[in-house]
């Protein structure tokens, strides 16, 4: 108990440290979460820039083509001169040019196939106005094949753009709470990982400090049964921590935590917890001098929660990164929250997809455990 | 008397050099045993050997008349360390870092809070008990260092130069809470190399040089190995070298030497040297500044048995 007490004293010094890192955990995740509606709809209709230099009269089926590209673009006006429609591209102040050529009605309603001039730039925007393009011509080529009537031919043409897909959403999975949930488990990453190891190394730095081990080492308590206590209390201080994230969680982002995708966010950081403190165990038994444990916690917890995705979405990360990420626990923690934000798990044994993750952070915790016993059984010899 | 500690031909070594070289010697309950020597001698060595934090290579140690080892706690719970080195937690003040310590050994939550009290008292730290280690001056430290390991009020204490670096005043206080713990029955173990202290203190003296004993005994009785029984000291400027000559001749004179304006002349016996002495001075009208005589101190001792000062 005493051993268990001098714990808990030093603990309370050190608790600034970790109402700081829970207060990052409640700003940064705070701050996305306040920023997303939860009951949004994530659709919004986005128009490719266009421009389009017409050498045919404005009338018949070039008039419809024009109208169609202007009802699903913003048409944008420039002067007819190579020079400015290059610039503008390359300024992204445009994203398409359309050149309707001369005689394009009337080649097209005699069947000649008039061949329309593009000019584009590589991104989204200008795939989308090519496919705008595109949808309208492979509509127009099909009805003339059949229809030789200008009007009536628009009038099928117009008819069949204008028909609109409807999609109705059978079962409604609540994706943004997820992807909070996830941005939240991603942060946590972080949080976890620089208060386990800010405090426990801390801690054991008084208490494995030589001096003070000496002391007890020749007092009457069974060292293994100190060194015990020590790892007990570490524990506990860990998991408490868990449990206090897991609940602001709850508190943060509601339900989805009693879901069975929140079941396997809470699994997943509990198997990481752990993982944070064996690595805290080791990083203790190897360190003794406080000061050098800010800068561990620096390279270890900051480092490996940029290179696995704690901060900044997995997919936005070069692959060398994400490669040289696969030595540390993070990535698969990480790994398993964007796997748990895309799926829905609908029974429990839907969870074993995140089992391979979990056994490799298990792996991590047995590889640290042994190398621990190693470093302790050293330092335990007597000279 | 009862012996507390019984050390048998004890020889430990670092590699191929010999810390302890066959070292026998007992320790008897209520005394405090001095062990003396300078830096190197192999005090902390035999001390960190008794109590198990380091093997050794022959020999054998009992403690309470049983045999030590590192799982000995039943021994363990008896004995109270203070070590050279201030071992005590930053991040707790003076009655949680006693209270921590006496912990490891009194389970009882009434009795170990009246044996920190009794701790705090005995060195002297009623005043600063919410004080925090790096708040207290290097004495404070000390005596914090001191109580965090005689709270538990072991029989057996063994004090690692418990006054290093201490100012005088923090010393004293120290010096008085040894006597006590004596008097409250406890044996003490005190190794130091300041030999006012031993004399002081000591029951007992172990004198120590590269692992060996080179002498044991009472005070007295190690004095008795000087070759020289009186040293008298005389401040006189400019003393010329007939006069020099002249002393030398006197009787019982050992040595005579002028350094500094300080005439020293060391007599290996005799009676009424100082006053032969200053019956001369007086007759030749040399003029002195102080003159007194001392008897032989231990560091005399070690120096006739070692030929090197204690402070080496």
């Amino acid at each position: 108990m005493t051993v268990f007490k001098g714990f808990l004293k030093i603990l309370n010094k050190c608790k600034g440290i970790v109402i700081m890192y829970t207060v990052m955990l409640l700003f940064f995740g705070g701050f996305t979460i306040s920023t997303s509606d939860e009951n949004s709809v994530n659709f919004s209709e986005d128009k490719p820039d266009i421009l389009i230099i017409n050498n045919d009269e404005n009338s018949g089926i070039t008039k419809n083509l024009i109208s169609y590209i202007k009802e699903n673009s913003n048409i944008i006006k420039i002067d007819n001169d190579e020079e400015k429609i290059n610039d503008a591209l390359f300024y992204r102040d445009i994203n398409y040019v359309i050149y309707i050529p001369k005689n394009y009605r009337i080649d097209f309603l005699d069947n000649k196939n008039p061949k329309i001039e593009i000019k584009k730039v590589n991104d989204y925007n200008s795939s989308y106005a090519n496919m705008i393009l595109e949808k309208y011509l492979k509509v127009a080529n099909i009805y003339k094949s059949e229809i030789d009537n200008e009007n009536i031919l628009i009038e099928k043409i117009n008819d069949t753009l204008d028909e609109d897909v409807n999609v109705n959403i059978t079962e409604k999975q609540n994706k943004s709470s997820l992807e909070r949930m996830t941005f939240y488990y991603n942060f946590c990453n972080y949080s976890l990982l620089a208060s386990i190891i800010y405090i426990v190394c801390l801690i054991l730095s008084s208490f494995k400090n030589e001096k003070i081990s000496k002391r007890t080492i020749i007092s009457s308590m069974n060292y293994k049964k100190y060194n015990r206590i020590l790892l007990l209390s570490s524990m506990l201080f860990a998991v408490c921590l868990w449990i206090l994230y897991v609940i602001l969680s709850f508190i943060l982002i509601g339900d989805t935590l009693i879901t069975l995708n929140g079941l396997g966010y809470i699994i997943n950081s509990f198997v990481f917890t752990i993982c944070a403190l064996v690595i805290a165990l080791f990083i203790g038994n190897l360190v003794t001098n406080k000061n050098a444990i800010n800068g561990i916690v620096n390279v270890v917890a900051l480092g490996s929660s940029f290179l696995c995705g704690s901060f900044v979405p997995v997919e936005f990360l070069p692959d060398s990164v994400l490669t040289v990420a696969h030595i540390f626990p993070s990535y698969y923690f990480i790994q398993n929250n964007e796997m748990l934000e895309k799926i829905k798990i609908t029974s429990f044994g839907d969870l074993s997809k995140l089992f391979p993750n979990i056994l490799i952070m298990i792996t991590f915790i047995v590889i640290f455990i042994v190398i621990i016993n190693i470093i302790s059984k050293n330092k335990r010899k007597i000279g | 008397m009862k012996k507390v500690i019984e050390v048998k031909n004890l020889t430990k070594k670092y590699k191929k050099i010999k810390a302890i070289d066959n070292l026998s010697f007992d320790v008897y309950e209520g005394e405090i045993l001095g062990l003396l020597g300078p830096n190197g001698s192999g005090k902390s060595t035999t001390i960190n050997t008794i109590l198990s934090l380091l093997k050794f290579q022959s020999g054998s140690i009992k403690v309470f008349g049983k045999e030590m080892n590192t799982d000995s706690y039943d021994i363990k719970r008896n004995i109270g360390v203070v070590f050279q080195e201030v071992a005590v937690f930053e991040e707790l003040d003076v009655y949680d870092n006693i209270d921590y310590f006496c912990g490891l050994y009194i389970k009882d939550k009434e009795k170990r809070k009246k044996y920190v009290l009794d701790a705090i008292d005995l060195v002297g730290l009623s005043d600063f008990k919410k004080f925090y280690p790096k708040q207290l001056s290097g004495g404070l430290l000390r005596r914090l260092n001191i109580a965090c390991g005689i709270a538990h009020k072991p029989k057996l204490i063994f004090l690692d130069e418990p006054t290093v670096a201490v100012d005088p005043q923090s010393r004293n206080n120290i010096l008085d809470g040894i006597k006590k713990l004596r008097d409250n029955g406890a044996t003490i173990v005190y190794t130091t190399h300041y030999m006012e202290e031993v004399e002081l203190l000591c029951d007992r003296i172990i004198i120590l040089d590269k692992g060996n004993i080179i002498a044991s005994g009472t005070s007295d009785e190690l004095k008795t190995l000087a070759k020289i029984e009186e040293k008298v000291t005389v401040e006189i400027n400019n003393l010329d070298d007939r006069t020099l000559e002249e002393i030398k001749e006197f009787k019982n004179v050992d040595e005579v030497s002028y350094t500094n304006n300080n005439l020293i002349i060391t007599y290996k016996k005799g009676e009424n040297n100082f006053s032969y002495l200053m019956d001369y001075l007086k007759k030749e009208k040399i003029n002195y500044n102080k003159i007194y005589s001392e008897r032989p101190t231990l560091n005399d001792v070690f120096l006739e048995l070692t030929g090197k000062e204690l402070r080496d």
